[in-house]
């Protein structure tokens, strides 16, 4: 893999990972708002 | 149904067949057909992988799962942000660097015939069978609802799709996916703005209402071997169906062969990985709207107008004191509490369990979305069914032609000869597929019968696939290997039958890890797996 595919591979990984966790946290406070 | 809603429908099965045509410049060889010369872009190629797993059982199950279940589905999915991640880095590069037309291909390079023939065998009969379930799910809601022959609403979805996937071959299959995604999260997205403005409270006093019905619940931190949708189910079980489905499948395995390189192929995998959980947040979160519409419009009791004229037909009274009962309660679980009663009596009535869930959202779209928007979600729906069908079309006339007419019967073929092999490949598995669709009526849950067939051979192929990137795994560790975990699956399977399907791919997956391992400790290195091929 050269250095430049690397890097771009992690970037995207990093947004992938990104998009992820916030879509885990709002579904979370979506619970736990509404949970009444 | 409004004639101006069927005109929609019909002029994007028009638009679609007619663009997939067009689309089909590059086919004049078999490496045109099967691989689009590998030119295609990343993005095209996220969109066609994400169009190839969202199908009809998605838009119409598990929307109607929102509505009767909640949101605690999605965990299903949590794995598959990591599994695409994995296979980025590990059986991507493998396979787009060896240059093969099918992820089979590479394992008789790695191992030998054998392996590949009876790995390729299981998967046309896994995605032969679900190709047909994958077509019925929608046939035969289309029926109930419109009051069809289930063989006419499997013309209806599986000709347009068939006719583009032959002349078209994988070029027309990508670029008509692209263009149905565009309408499946459009029509998605519509339908949500209309819930909102149709439900007579607040968006936030409306999701209060779906909270307290439990609908809102989406984590469950218990660890169950029996209970599929939770957190540690969805994160190592779904990651295994997912590692096995994405790095494995030809259906998925072909769309990323036809990228660029094998960045653009990494790249278009963790383009699927971004948006799989969220658009499986909105796919429930619609289903979840409905059901809170439901709790200030009429509901019908059962959704399943043919269960309904059933019931009506032999239990009339039962049936009209429940509705009435049920038109005249405000209480959330007593109004649960009948419709419970009514399916039980539906059950007696038809002497089988009724499950109405995938009729919960093609009833409310025929009843209360406006004139255009009901043809849409219609559309939308049929062309969910299509892209999953001509993708698994297109990766079994692959399948058929590379690793058995051109393995086993006529290895010198010229290309002009294998192309029209693939073409009739394509045909007869489509007529197979509509066949098996049209006596497939009776299925249960659809969704959970299309899972739980793959599961069955996914987890032991998977198994394989990580064998191969073992130096020192040997042929006959891999083929017994295989055989162990079939085995050792269908012993869970069986010998334990409430252990959830997904951790049946976990099974068969480390079995023959182990097994394969233990068969060629002590032996050379043959056949070492070939360096992953660089990115760019």
């Amino acid at each position: 893999m050269s250095a430049e595919s690397s890097a771009r591979f992690r970037r995207t990984l990093v947004r992938v990972m990104a998009v992820q966790v916030i879509t885990l946290l709002l579904l979370w406070l979506l619970q736990s708002h509404f949970r009444t | 149904m409004h004639p101006l809603n069927w005109v929609i429908v019909v002029g994007w099965l028009a638009y679609v067949v007619t663009h997939g045509i067009r689309r089909s410049r590059g086919t004049k060889d078999i490496q045109g057909y099967l691989l689009a010369n590998r030119s295609l872009p990343w993005w095209a190629v996220g969109l066609s992988v994400m169009a190839t797993q969202l199908s009809a059982v998605t838009m119409i199950g598990t929307t109607g799962q929102g509505a009767t279940d909640g949101m605690r589905f999605i965990q299903f999915y949590f794995g598959l942000p990591v599994a695409m991640v994995i296979l980025g880095v590990t059986l991507v590069p493998f396979l787009h660097g060896s240059g093969v037309y099918t992820a089979y291909e590479y394992l008789e390079r790695r191992f030998d015939a054998k392996t590949r023939s009876l790995t390729a065998f299981l998967f046309l009969i896994s995605r032969g069978m679900s190709c047909g379930t994958i077509v019925a799910a929608p046939a035969v809601v289309f029926s109930a609802i419109f009051g069809w022959p289930v063989s006419w609403s499997v013309a209806l979805i599986g000709v347009p799709a068939i006719l583009y996937t032959i002349v078209g071959g994988v070029q027309a299959v990508t670029w008509v996916d692209v263009k149905q995604m565009f309408l499946i999260v459009g029509a998605l997205l519509a339908v949500v703005i209309t819930l909102l403005i149709q439900i007579p409270v607040s968006p936030a006093a409306a999701l209060h209402v779906a909270g307290q019905a439990g609908l809102l619940r989406v984590f469950d931190f218990s660890f169950s071997l029996t209970n599929t949708y939770t957190f540690w189910s969805g994160v190592i079980g779904g990651m295994f169906l997912m590692l096995s489905y994405f790095g494995t499948d030809q259906s998925q395995v072909q769309r990323y062969l036809a990228a660029k390189s094998v960045d653009e192929a990494r790249t278009s995998l963790l383009l699927a990985a971004y948006w799989k959980i969220p658009l499986q947040a909105l796919v429930l979160l619609v289903g979840v709207l409905v059901f809170v519409f439901y709790q200030f419009h009429k509901q019908p009791l059962l959704f399943n107008p043919a269960d309904e004229r059933a019931v009506r037909a032999v239990a009339s009274a039962d049936f009209s004191r429940l509705q009435a009962q049920y038109d005249s309660s405000h209480i959330l679980f007593e109004r649960q509490a009948i419709r419970g009663t009514a399916l039980e009596l539906a059950g007696r009535v038809l002497h089988h369990p009724v499950n109405d869930t995938n009729y919960v959202i093609p009833r409310f779209v025929i009843d209360y979305l406006p004139v255009g928007l009901a043809g849409l979600f219609i559309a939308a729906v049929i062309a969910a069914a299509m892209n999953a069908i001509s993708g698994e079309l297109n990766s079994l006339s692959t399948t058929t032609t590379i690793d058995f007419y051109r393995r086993w019967i006529r290895s010198e073929a010229p290309d002009a000869h294998l192309l029209t092999v693939s073409r009739a490949a394509t045909g007869v598995w489509g007529l197979f597929a509509c066949v098996v669709a049209t006596y497939a009526v009776n299925l249960g849950s659809l969704i959970e019968v299309v899972n739980r067939f793959g599961s069955f051979f996914y987890g032991s192929i998977l198994g394989v696939f990580l064998l191969a990137m073992v130096p020192r795994a040997r042929p006959t560790g891999a083929f017994v290997g295989l055989l162990a975990g079939m085995t050792a699956v269908g012993a869970v399977n069986f010998g334990a039958p409430k252990v959830s399907f997904l951790w049946h791919n976990v099974v068969g997956a480390v079995t023959v890890v182990v097994v394969g391992l233990l068969l060629s400790l002590g032996g050379r290195r043959t056949n070492a797996p070939p360096r992953p091929a660089r990115a760019g």
